[in-house]
C-alpha cells in the first residue's frame, strides 16, 4: 500500500533542529514536527496498554462458598413458596406461621442489634415494626379478595416472573462498610411483596393472608440484612446459615412433594460446584483493556473545605 | 466544470479517470451553526482545502431553521439535510434512509473523497459506508475517546468497527487517539494517521493588560459535565481559595447547579465569578482576563482549549490523560494527576510561577503559532487525500470479506446489510439514473478571490 511518505511536515523544517540526521528519536508529541510520516508506526505504540489489570484469580473453594450467597437466596425464595403451598393446602396453621415469624424476628432483631451494638431509639423501631404488621392487619381483608377476579394460571404465572425478577435483582453484593443497614435493592423487594401479595390473595382466611404477608416482609425485606450480617462476621456463620437453610428447605419439600426435593438438590449441586468450575474455566478468556484513553476516575479528598 | 477546483499534484501519473481534480467531502452531524471542537474542525479545515484549491462540501442534518443548501465563507457549500435530531445533536441511526439524497449529492457534486468526521455521528457512518457502495474513497476521523468497559461503548465500537473495517484511511487527532482508534477498530496501525487539531492562532493574541493587576484570575471553560472533572473542579476551587487570599475564578459553562451550591458554601461570591455560555468568538475575550486556564478533563483525545489558552499567553493547568500530554510542550502546562490534592499542588505551582512573572505571554503565543495552524493541518489531510486516491477501490466480495471478519454474528450481518445497500444502489440507478441528475455549478472561488481582492483594495485593505 502506498504511504505517505513525503509529509509537509518533513518537507518544511522550520525549527532549529537538525532534520538531516535520519535518527532524530521518534517522541509521541504534537507539539514538535518530527521527520516522520503521520501514520508512523513506532516500537512505543501501545506500550501502555494493560491487559487484565485488576484481573483477580479465584480459587476454586472460595468461590465455591462465594457462591453461597445465591443458594441463600434462592433458598429463601423457595422456603416461601413452600410456605404458602403448605398455608394453601391446609397442612400449616397460619397462627403457628405467625408466632414463629416473631420469635425469629425478634431474635434476629437482637442478634443484628447486639452484633454491631448500636445506640439507638429502640422506641422508634418497636413503632414502626407495629405501625407495618397492624396496616397488614387492617389490609389483610382487602388483599383476600383482590385478585378475585383474577384466573389462578395468571396468578402463578405472575408469581414465577416477579420472583424471577427478584433473583435477578437481589443486592448479592458484599455487606457495605460503615455498619448501616441497606435494603436489597429497592426493585427486588418490590417485586418479592408483590409476589407475596398475589399469593396471599389466594388464601381463604384473613389469618391466613396476614400469616403469608408479614412473614413475606419479614422474609424478603429484613431476612437478608440478617443474612448480609452473617456473611460479614465471617465465612463460617455464612456457610452455617446456608446449611440450615438448604436442610429446611429439604425437608419442606420432602413434604410437599418427592421429586421437587430431588429436583431442589440437584439444583444446589449444580450451582455451587458446576457453575463455579465454569465460571472458573472461562476466565481465561477474560481480555480487558486498560490504557491512558480511559475515562480518568476523580479522587477526592472529602475534608473540611474552606479551612478558616 | 472540473477546472476551478483542480488541484494537480507534481509528481503523480495522472490515472484517476482523465482528471486530477479532487473533491473532498465532508460529513458529519457536527457542523455551524452548532460550535464546538468538531464543528470548527471542519470549518477551518474546509476553508483551508478551499485556499489549496479543492472544492469541498459539507453534509451536515438540519438545525432548527436552517435548511437547505448554504455556501459560508469563501464558498464553503453546506447541505442541511432534513433529519430528525437525537441525542446531542446527532441523527438517530437509520442505516438506509439517507442514501437515495446522499447519492444525489455524491453525483451531483461529483464527489470523489467523502471524509466522515467523529464516531458517534451515525450520518457519518452512514455516508461512509453508501460511498464505499458507490465505489468513492472514504476517509475517517476520529475525535475522541472511547473505553472499552460499559455497554454502551461495546455497542459504538462495534459500529465503528463496520465503518472502518471498509475505509480507506483514518485520521486520529493524537498519539492516544490513534492507539484508541486502532485497538477499537482493529486496524491495521499503518492505515491510520495522526494529524493534529490546530486553532485560528490570530484570533487568540494574547492582552497583557486585560488581566487585573490585583488578582491572580484562574479561567475555566468548559461543558462542566461529569468527563470534564467538574467534581474535581468542585473540590478544588475552595481549597485553592483558602491557600491564596489573591486569586480568584472566572467559570464560563452552561451546567453549573454543584458550582454554585460550592459558592453558597464556602461563601465565595466575591472570589468565584460565572459567565454564562460564552460563544466562541468571544472565548478570547474571555481568555485573556486571567492569568491561569484550568482544565479538570478526565478524558480527552486533544483539548483544544488548553492550546487556546496558551495561544492568549496564559499558564495551563491541566489533568494528565489522554492526549492533553501531547498537545503542549511542558514548560507552558502544569500536569497533575486527577486527584485533588495534586491538581491543588499544580495550581499552586502556577500560581508562583504567575507571582514570580516566569510566563511572558507574547513569546508563548509566538511559539503556539509556530506549532499549529490549520494550514499544516489541511497540507497533511491532502497528502491522505492524495494516498487514498491512489488505493484501487476493492470489489464487492472482497468488501464482504472484510465484512465478515467483524464477528461471529455481527460479520454475517454486516454482509447482510452491505448486499441490501448494493440492492438499494441498483434500484436507485434504475429509478434515479446518474444520468438525469443535474451536475451543480462549482463555486467560481477564483473570481470571487479576485472581487474580494479588488474591493478590498478600493477600501484601503484591511
Amino acid at each position: 500500500m502506498a504511504r505517505p511518505s513525503d509529509l509537509p511536515a518533513s518537507t518544511t523544517p522550520t525549527s532549529e533542529q537538525s532534520w538531516s540526521s535520519e535518527r532524530v528519536l521518534f517522541r509521541k508529541v504534537l507539539y514538535m514536527k518530527q521527520p516522520y510520516p503521520d501514520n508512523y508506526v513506532d516500537v512505543t505504540f501501545l506500550e501502555h496498554l494493560q491487559r487484565n489489570a485488576n484481573l483477580r484469580v479465584r480459587d476454586y473453594w472460595t468461590t465455591v462458598q462465594d457462591f453461597g450467597v445465591i443458594l441463600q437466596h434462592a433458598t429463601s425464595v423457595l422456603i416461601f413458596v413452600a410456605l404458602f403451598i403448605l398455608l394453601y393446602t391446609k397442612r400449616l396453621s397460619s397462627t403457628l406461621l405467625i408466632w414463629v415469624g416473631a420469635l425469629l424476628t425478634i431474635a434476629g432483631y437482637i442478634f443484628w442489634d447486639m452484633s454491631i451494638r448500636r445506640i439507638d431509639a429502640q422506641y422508634q423501631v418497636h413503632r414502626t415494626a407495629f405501625f407495618i404488621f397492624a396496616t397488614l392487619l387492617g389490609l389483610s381483608p382487602i388483599l383476600r379478595i383482590l385478585t378475585k377476579d383474577i384466573s389462578v394460571d395468571t396468578i402463578w404465572a405472575m408469581t414465577v416472573c416477579m420472583f424471577l425478577a427478584n433473583m435477578l435483582m437481589h443486592d448479592y453484593g458484599p455487606a457495605p462498610s460503615n455498619m448501616a443497614c441497606r435494603f436489597s435493592g429497592a426493585m427486588s423487594t418490590n417485586t418479592a411483596i408483590f409476589a407475596s401479595v398475589l399469593l396471599a390473595s389466594r388464601l381463604d382466611s384473613n389469618i391466613d393472608v396476614f400469616a403469608l404477608t408479614s412473614i413475606a416482609v419479614e422474609w424478603f425485606a429484613l431476612f437478608p440484612i440478617l443474612r448480609r450480617q452473617f456473611k460479614r462476621l465471617s465465612r463460617r456463620h455464612s456457610n452455617t446459615l446456608t446449611c440450615i437453610l438448604m436442610l429446611i428447605c429439604t425437608v419442606m419439600y420432602y413434604y410437599i412433594s418427592w421429586m421437587l426435593m430431588l429436583i431442589y438438590v440437584a439444583a444446589c449441586l449444580f450451582i455451587t460446584f458446576v457453575c463455579t468450575w465454569w465460571l472458573i474455566s472461562i476466565q481465561k478468556y477474560k481480555n480487558e483493556i486498560h490504557g491512558p484513553w480511559d475515562e480518568a476516575r476523580p479522587q477526592l479528598q472529602r475534608q473540611a473545605t474552606a479551612a478558616d | 466544470m472540473l477546472s476551478l477546483m483542480g488541484m494537480y499534484w507534481g509528481t503523480k501519473p495522472d490515472g484517476n479517470r482523465g482528471d486530477t481534480a479532487q473533491l473532498p467531502r465532508l460529513v458529519s452531524d457536527f457542523f455551524y451553526p452548532n460550535m464546538g471542537g468538531v464543528e470548527s474542525h471542519l470549518f477551518h479545515l474546509g476553508q483551508q482545502l478551499i485556499q489549496r484549491g479543492h472544492k469541498v462540501v459539507v453534509v451536515t442534518h438540519a438545525y432548527g431553521q436552517r435548511t437547505g443548501i448554504r455556501y459560508v465563507t469563501n464558498g464553503l457549500k453546506v447541505y442541511y439535510l432534513p433529519a430528525w435530531v437525537g441525542y446531542q445533536q446527532a441523527t438517530p441511526p437509520t442505516f438506509f434512509a439517507f442514501f437515495p439524497i446522499l447519492r444525489c449529492i455524491f453525483v451531483r457534486e461529483q464527489i470523489q473523497v467523502v471524509h466522515g468526521h467523529q464516531a458517534l455521528s451515525p450520518l457519518c457512518h452512514e455516508a461512509i459506508f453508501h460511498a464505499r457502495t458507490m465505489g468513492l474513497r472514504t476517509c475517517f476521523t476520529d475525535h475522541s475517546l472511547f473505553g472499552f468497559n460499559d455497554l454502551g461503548n461495546v455497542v459504538g465500537n462495534k459500529v465503528l468497527k463496520f465503518t472502518l473495517s471498509d475505509v480507506d484511511h483514518v485520521i486520529c487527532v493524537s498519539h492516544t487517539s490513534k492507539e484508541n482508534t486502532v485497538l477499537r477498530a482493529a486496524l491495521d496501525p499503518q492505515d491510520v494517521s495522526v494529524i493534529p487539531n490546530a486553532i485560528a492562532v490570530s484570533q487568540f493574541v494574547p492582552d497583557p493588560s486585560a488581566p487585573d493587576p490585583n488578582w491572580i484570575t484562574i479561567v475555566v471553560i468548559s461543558r462542566l459535565a461529569y468527563r470534564k472533572g467538574i467534581d474535581l473542579l468542585v473540590a478544588v476551587i475552595p481549597r485553592v481559595c483558602a491557600i491564596f487570599p489573591k486569586v480568584r475564578f472566572l467559570i464560563d459553562g452552561a451546567k453549573r447547579i454543584d458550582l454554585e451550591q460550592m459558592r453558597e458554601n464556602c461563601l465565595l461570591h466575591d472570589r468565584v465569578r460565572f459567565i454564562g455560555s460564552v460563544k466562541h468568538h468571544e472565548v478570547r475575550n474571555v481568555l485573556v482576563q486571567g492569568n491561569i486556564f484550568l482544565n479538570t478533563s478526565l478524558t480527552e483525545a486533544f483539548c483544544i482549549a488548553v492550546v487556546e489558552a496558551a495561544s492568549c499567553g496564559l499558564t495551563v493547568v491541566s489533568t494528565h490523560v489522554g492526549g492533553i500530554p501531547e498537545v503542549l510542550p511542558p514548560h507552558m502546562i502544569c500536569f497533575a494527576q486527577p486527584e485533588e490534592n495534586d491538581l491543588v499542588r499544580a495550581v499552586m505551582q502556577a500560581v508562583k510561577s504567575v507571582q514570580m512573572k516566569e510566563v511572558m505571554p507574547m513569546r508563548q503565543h509566538a511559539e503556539v503559532k509556530e506549532m499549529y495552524s490549520w494550514a499544516n493541518v489541511a497540507a497533511r489531510t491532502e497528502v491522505v487525500y492524495k494516498q487514498v486516491m491512489r488505493i484501487n477501490t476493492p470489489p464487492f466480495i472482497e468488501r464482504l470479506r472484510r465484512y465478515y471478519g467483524c464477528g461471529l454474528w455481527a460479520g454475517k450481518l454486516f454482509c447482510i446489510m452491505a448486499a441490501i445497500d448494493l440492492l438499494f444502489l441498483v434500484l436507485l440507478e434504475w429509478w434515479l439514473p446518474r444520468e438525469a441528475i443535474e451536475i451543480a455549478p462549482s463555486f467560481p472561488t477564483k473570481k470571487y478571490k479576485r472581487i474580494r481582492q479588488m474591493t478590498s483594495d478600493k477600501s484601503g485593505g484591511s
